[in-house]
């Protein structure tokens, strides 16, 4: 079976699926071959869980993956 | 001692043949002999043994060419792709004319001969339907002849990113990119991504050898008006023993120089087909004498062992080091992914080399929402784009040195009206009186 780690309500707000509260702006880092970039995301503020937009995942995160990356 | 057999052809008079590779004095050499013709023995690698079986990393990935077409006289005699061939294709050629605005002593295209054609843009139009339906997107490099005799190549590009295709380079001398005020504007909003330059030397000395007359200033205009336009431009030295094999780090340090608008270097060692007014050298370069004299004439700055050979193509045709500038000016050669895996395919190498050679960005990612802050990726991306060069190239291959092995791995065609997709190498091959496979 699929796990849920968020739920999306009708207007669009984030919450976490384990502890039922709302993700709030937090501090995350991602990490890629020895280089770190900070950024903000939605984070649970009580498990910690970061959510990555899809969007973010499949556009910048992999256009900096392959920024570093030779072929 | 036998290192491989493999088949290959009578540079007299194209028959196939089979062959060996052996090692020899100094390096690797490819061994055959018609019966007509007689022995031909050619070194394919200069160097250790250990060092050419380490550089040909196997790559099994089965990439068949979508809806080959049957083949019945064999490889190469029926290409077009066929079903024996091993991948599906990357970058084609179009070529858009054989008219041209030099008469070079070096083209493998023999442009300028015979009677001036422009392919028309139905047949063009057709091309385009052709590769879609045979496996596109591929990157599109508009070639010839000199592309920019046409005053309908904004037109032609246009037409291209209408039908879906993403990438187009453009195979060009420079000329009228320098004598024409607007000229690079007008093919950058037609859609055009980068100006792959021919660009033998700082010195005007190998232009007058393989062009026929000096070009530096003009290549340096061409350049200006790249940058100013916004276009990605690679710099494409043809390397021709005793003539500017010791411009290759004079070139590279001049790309430094001009980035980001020049993105990469990309040498093409002479192969000895189409229209040669050089002897070919009993000592060719290979790829590890290239590498060698990238290493020496950078004083380091770039050494062999950054460099890899293709993982898509067949590794004996080319090789490739990206490298990203810190602030001190020092370079730091990127992570190998090759190393990690070996599965690269031709899509793999048609995104890299897109985004490796083209201008400045057209990319958009979209909103991210309210909760997140992403500007240290926007900031390295930027950062990367202004910081990144590629250096590469590509050995082709010509009746003395083909290798089907090599051949049934390529992934660089030239589209042809009758037959369809043909490798490059093939498409081009001539032998010692200039007779072709295919071109026409």
């Amino acid at each position: 079976m699929e796990k849920n780690y968020y739920t999306i309500d009708p207007l669009g707000k984030l919450s976490c699926a384990k502890c039922r509260v709302p993700l709030v702006k937090g501090k995350a880092k991602f990490m890629y071959l020895d280089n770190g970039f900070p950024v903000e995301l939605p984070v649970c503020p009580v498990c910690g869980f970061v959510y990555v937009p899809e969007e973010l995942a499949l556009g910048k995160v992999l256009a900096v993956e392959k920024a570093l990356e030779d072929k | 001692m036998l290192v491989g057999r493999t088949k290959s052809l009578c540079p007299v008079c194209l028959r196939l043949l089979e062959a060996e590779k052996v090692t020899g004095q100094g390096g690797i050499y490819l061994e055959k002999r018609c019966p007509e013709h007689g022995k031909f023995s050619v070194l394919i690698w200069e160097g250790e043994l250990s060092d050419y079986l380490r550089w040909g990393r196997e790559n099994n990935r089965a990439e068949p060419p979508v809806l080959p077409r049957a083949s019945e006289k064999g490889c190469p005699f029926d290409c077009g792709l066929c079903g024996e061939h091993l991948r599906k294709g990357c970058c084609v050629l179009l070529e858009l004319t054989n008219r041209c605005n030099l008469r070079c002593p070096v083209c493998f295209a023999s442009a300028g001969e015979g009677q001036g054609r422009d392919l028309p843009l139905e047949e063009i139009a057709a091309q385009y339907d052709f590769l879609m339906a045979h496996g596109g997107p591929f990157n599109i490099q508009l070639s010839g002849g000199e592309p920019t005799m046409r005053e309908d190549l904004p037109e032609i590009i246009r037409l291209g990113r209408e039908k879906g295709f993403g990438f187009f380079q453009l195979n060009t001398n420079g000329l009228r990119l320098a004598a024409e005020p607007g000229y690079a504007k007008a093919l950058r909003e037609a859609g055009l991504d980068t100006v792959f330059l021919q660009f033998d030397g700082l010195d005007d000395r190998v232009y007058q050898i393989l062009r026929g007359r000096p070009l530096l200033e003009e290549k340096r205009r061409a350049l200006e008006a790249c940058a100013a336009a916004g276009l990605g431009a690679v710099l494409v030295p043809v390397i021709a023993p005793g003539v500017n094999e010791g411009q290759a780090g004079e070139i590279i340090r001049f790309a430094l120089a001009h980035m980001p608008a020049v993105r990469g270097v990309h040498f093409q060692p002479i192969s000895y087909f189409g229209r040669c007014a050089l002897e070919r050298s009993g000592r060719p370069i290979t790829i590890p004498r290239m590498l060698r004299l990238i290493e020496e004439q950078t004083g380091g700055l770039m050494t062999a062992k950054d460099f890899d050979g293709g993982g898509a193509e067949n590794p004996y045709c080319s090789f490739h080091a990206s490298y990203m500038r810190k602030p001190d000016g020092s370079l730091r050669p990127l992570a190998k992914k090759s190393a990690a895996c070996c599965c690269t395919g031709s899509d793999d190498s048609r995104l890299f080399v897109a985004g490796q050679w083209s201008g400045e960005e057209r990319r958009d990612f979209g909103p991210e929402g309210a909760l997140a802050e992403t500007s240290a990726l926007d900031e390295f991306l930027e950062k990367a784009r202004r910081s990144t060069l590629t250096v590469s190239g590509m050995l082709f291959q010509d009746a003395y040195n083909v290798d089907l092995e090599r051949l049934r791995r390529c992934y660089i065609c030239e589209v042809d009206g009758e037959r369809g997709m043909v490798p490059f190498c093939a498409y081009n091959l001539t032998d010692t009186r200039g007779r072709s496979l295919y071109r026409r």
